[in-house]
């Protein structure tokens, strides 16, 4: 037979003191778990969102990054025009479009210094490539201009990105025309017409090549016949395989912060829940004294005890996550070390990230009472009588 | 008087209590530090950087090279001593995670920019002889244990080969620095191999991604940095120089919120230990009112049994966060090639010792002070009553 419930319930009542203060012990370590891993959520959904398995970016071998990634004018031209698994409709060319991309030095917004926005020079049919791209202000961008457009998220972060704006590009001034909404991580980018950038900066190169495939396509076929290809081998993954790598060093940084604090927040909050429970023990000596005397196995000691433990880490688990809530969808934004670019994103906290939440704050309470259950059970009911 | 005995004897009453508290107290500490280094390290350019080093980079963007004749032109600047160019390479060995701090050097001056660079293995003449040879921090040697005379292939995310899938360097010589100005993972190559190389696969000349140059004594720096941006206003590059600090602080700007985060958790780690130990005290006080009232009755004063508990709770504190300092001083090594790849120039400072020390004496007065002022209130005749 079981112990009560309530008994537990109520003897975390009758000790409210040390209850409230552990489980704000156990609330604050979850609560900072809760927020990095919200963070870590936020700026991975940036590049896994949106990915699509039938568009491909084709780089240089041995590039990681598009930024690194260089083909020169009539070898992209080359490679668009001799790969058939490109879409082509009718007599329409192909889909696919050579892209620059790199970083203008801007000033942030409120005077906190400068960063490397990423700017993308883009040809009309970028746009075809990306579902959901459109303009949210001003006008779109007029090919064969001097034009920007702006990225939404850009707009509060950086100083000088409305429309009206000019962004001079070495020695051209190009005016920001519209802004624009889209998917993933092209929101905090600036885009321009592809070939008014490459003279302005006097970069007569595509950085990469981005085009969706014909239904159907092979692309394991498509990814070897590009590589071992004699005259231009080049590098080619899916967008969403693309997207997810660029998440590498960002992600491995926040990765390790959020282990060692993990790590070593969850050791001193099981500390204090065992601290809890042994006190608990020591006050209810008495107590266990008599329910193992009036018939209830050491076994139910052991849950009972185990349960009042778990209780805690819950409880705490779930003031952590309430304190961490307001968290979610607050902006913040920081180097992405794949792309060398200032990237924006928000706090998510997302389903996964409460449910590691409430697991790990499960995990706390399971360590933190074991010890003191087991020594629960293991009390001899005459030597506990005795206690008073 | 409240002898240091007593207070010892009390805390090792509860032998276990004790020992968690001072637990969670030392691991608190240890990430607080763990955390504030990784902050330093972030900022460890700047604080590093010499006065009379001098940095020009394009003014565009980070991503666009400055012409080669640009070095000649700059180092015949009255008030220059020597020059050296830094090409970014964008190495990594044999993986993209393997990521390098790779770039092309001028061999014949990085010594005269860098004094505070030591050769500690092989030579400098050697790695001037061989074109293919490449000189490594002391770190990056550890990291991936290279040795000298071991050829090495390196990838490189920017620039193919001259022949084959990988560069091949030989390491001639391992260097280590003592200033934070200079990162110990670098690995750098002669310049001349890289043109060479560039020039074989590209067909014209390379760009290098920044220059550096060492000022004379008393050379008006701020009149050479006009000099230097005028030279190039009207193109075909145009150029920013700055000191190295303002170099350095714009890859810090780069990170964005990232040092706030970071000192964000460690408020978060601050509040969790505060209330295991003022929950730890006040399970003291609850054990302890009965001895209390005793010693009242024994002629101690209001004053004397207030320190009683005081003193519990600052040796707990003193004891743990000692602990704490001690750890994370003798891990520093350990934690240096760890983290080092993504927070390089991790040290801990005794700036953060000195405030981790301040943190657990406040915590200690914070966690003492309200079962001191219970035991100052406590009367005795209540205090005796009550019977454990």
């Amino acid at each position: 037979m079981l112990v009560p419930l309530t008994y537990n319930l109520r003897s975390l009542f009758v000790r409210r003191s040390a209850t409230v203060l552990t489980l704000l012990g156990i609330g604050a370590t979850v609560t900072v778990l809760t927020g990095f891993l919200a963070l870590q959520a936020g700026f991975r959904s940036l590049y896994t969102q949106g990915g699509r398995d039938d568009v491909v970016i084709f780089m240089r071998p041995s590039s990681t990054s598009e930024g690194q990634s260089l083909f020169l004018r009539e070898i992209a031209d080359r490679l668009i025009k001799s790969s058939p698994e490109i879409l082509a409709v009718g007599d329409a060319p192909p889909v696919a479009a050579m892209e620059t991309y790199f970083a203008v030095r801007k000033q942030k917004a409120h005077g906190a210094g400068e960063t490397n926005v990423p700017i993308r020079g883009v040809q009309p049919t970028s746009f075809q490539l990306r579902d959901g791209l459109r303009i949210v202000e001003g006008r779109e961008l007029k090919f064969g201009s001097d034009e920007l457009i702006v990225g939404r998220k850009l707009i509060d972060r950086m100083a000088g990105c409305n429309v009206g704006d000019v962004i001079v590009l070495n020695l051209t001034p190009f005016r920001v025309v519209g802004i624009f909404e889209g998917p993933g991580a092209c929101e905090s980018e600036i885009w321009t017409d592809f070939d008014r950038a490459s003279v302005a900066l006097n970069i007569p190169w595509a950085n990469a090549i981005l085009a969706k495939l014909r239904p159907g396509t092979d692309f394991k076929k498509l990814e070897e016949r590009i590589r071992s290809d004699k005259e231009t081998p080049a590098k080619v993954m899916t967008e969403v395989d693309y997207l997810r790598s660029q998440t590498n060093a960002l992600g491995m940084m926040l990765g390790l912060l959020g282990s060692i604090l993990g790590t070593v927040m969850g050791i001193a909050a099981v500390f204090t829940a065992m601290n809890t429970m042994l006190a608990a023990l020591a006050a209810r000596t008495h107590e266990i004294g008599i329910l193992l005397s009036i018939g209830f196995r050491p076994f139910s000691i052991f849950v009972s005890f185990l349960f009042e433990a778990l209780l805690l880490g819950v409880l705490g688990g779930a003031i952590g996550c309430l304190l961490a809530l307001p968290l979610h969808g607050i902006k913040t934004g920081t180097t992405n070390w794949d792309t060398f670019t200032e990237v924006a994103f928000a706090f998510r906290i997302t389903p996964e990230v409460l449910t590691t939440a409430v697991v790990f704050s499960l995990a706390l309470g399971l360590l933190g009472g074991a010890i003191p259950a087991f020594r629960a059970a293991r009390l001899a009911p005459t030597e506990a009588l005795r206690r008073r | 008087m409240i002898s240091f005995k007593l207070v010892r004897r009390n805390l090792t009453k509860h032998k276990m209590r004790s020992a968690l508290t001072i637990a969670s107290l030392m691991v608190g500490v240890f990430l607080l530090c763990v955390l504030k280094s990784m902050v330093v390290a972030l900022e460890s350019g700047v604080a590093g950087a010499k006065r009379d080093r001098l940095v020009v980079q394009s003014a565009a963007s980070l991503f666009i090279g400055l012409p080669l004749p640009y070095q000649q032109r700059i180092a015949e600047v009255p008030g220059v001593q020597k020059t050296c160019k830094w090409c970014w390479f964008g190495g990594y060995f044999r993986e993209p995670k393997n990521f390098l701090g790779a770039f092309a050097t001028d061999s014949d001056t990085i010594f005269d920019v860098y004094p505070e660079m030591e050769v500690i293995d092989g030579s400098i003449d050697d790695w001037r002889k061989d074109r293919s040879g490449c000189l490594i921090g002391d770190l990056l040697a550890q990291q991936f244990d290279w040795k000298v005379g071991q050829t090495i292939p390196i990838i490189s995310a920017n620039y193919l080969p001259p022949s084959g899938d990988a560069w091949q360097f030989t390491v001639r010589a391992i260097y280590k620095s003592e200033s934070s100005a200079v990162d110990r993972r670098t690995f750098f190559f002669n310049w001349d191999y890289f043109q060479e190389s560039f020039e074989k696969v590209m067909k014209r000349t390379p760009d290098t991604s920044t220059i550096v140059m060492r000022t004379k004594p008393g050379a008006d720096q701020n009149e050479i940095m006009r000099t230097v941006e005028g030279f190039y206003e009207n193109g075909p590059q145009r150029v920013q120089c700055t000191t190295e600090a303002a170099f350095q602080a714009q890859f810090l700007t780069m990170m964005g919120n990232v040092p706030f985060l970071v000192t964000s958790i460690g408020s978060g780690v601050l509040v969790a230990i505060a209330l295991a130990c003022v929950n730890t005290m006040l399970m003291a006080f609850r054990d302890q009112a009965h001895d209390v009232g005793i010693m009242k009755a024994l002629g101690f004063t209001d004053g004397g049994v207030s320190g009683f508990m005081l003193g519990q709770s600052m040796l707990l504190c003193i004891v743990g966060g000692g602990l704490g300092i001690l750890l994370v001083k003798g891990l520093e090594p350990a934690f240096m090639a760890f983290l080092g790849s993504v927070f390089p120039g991790y040290a801990v400072t005794g700036r953060t010792l000195a405030v981790a020390a301040l943190v657990t004496v406040a915590i200690g007065l914070v966690a003492g002070v309200v079962p001191a002022i219970a035991a100052r209130r406590l009367r005795c005749v209540e205090a005796l009553r009550s019977v454990e």
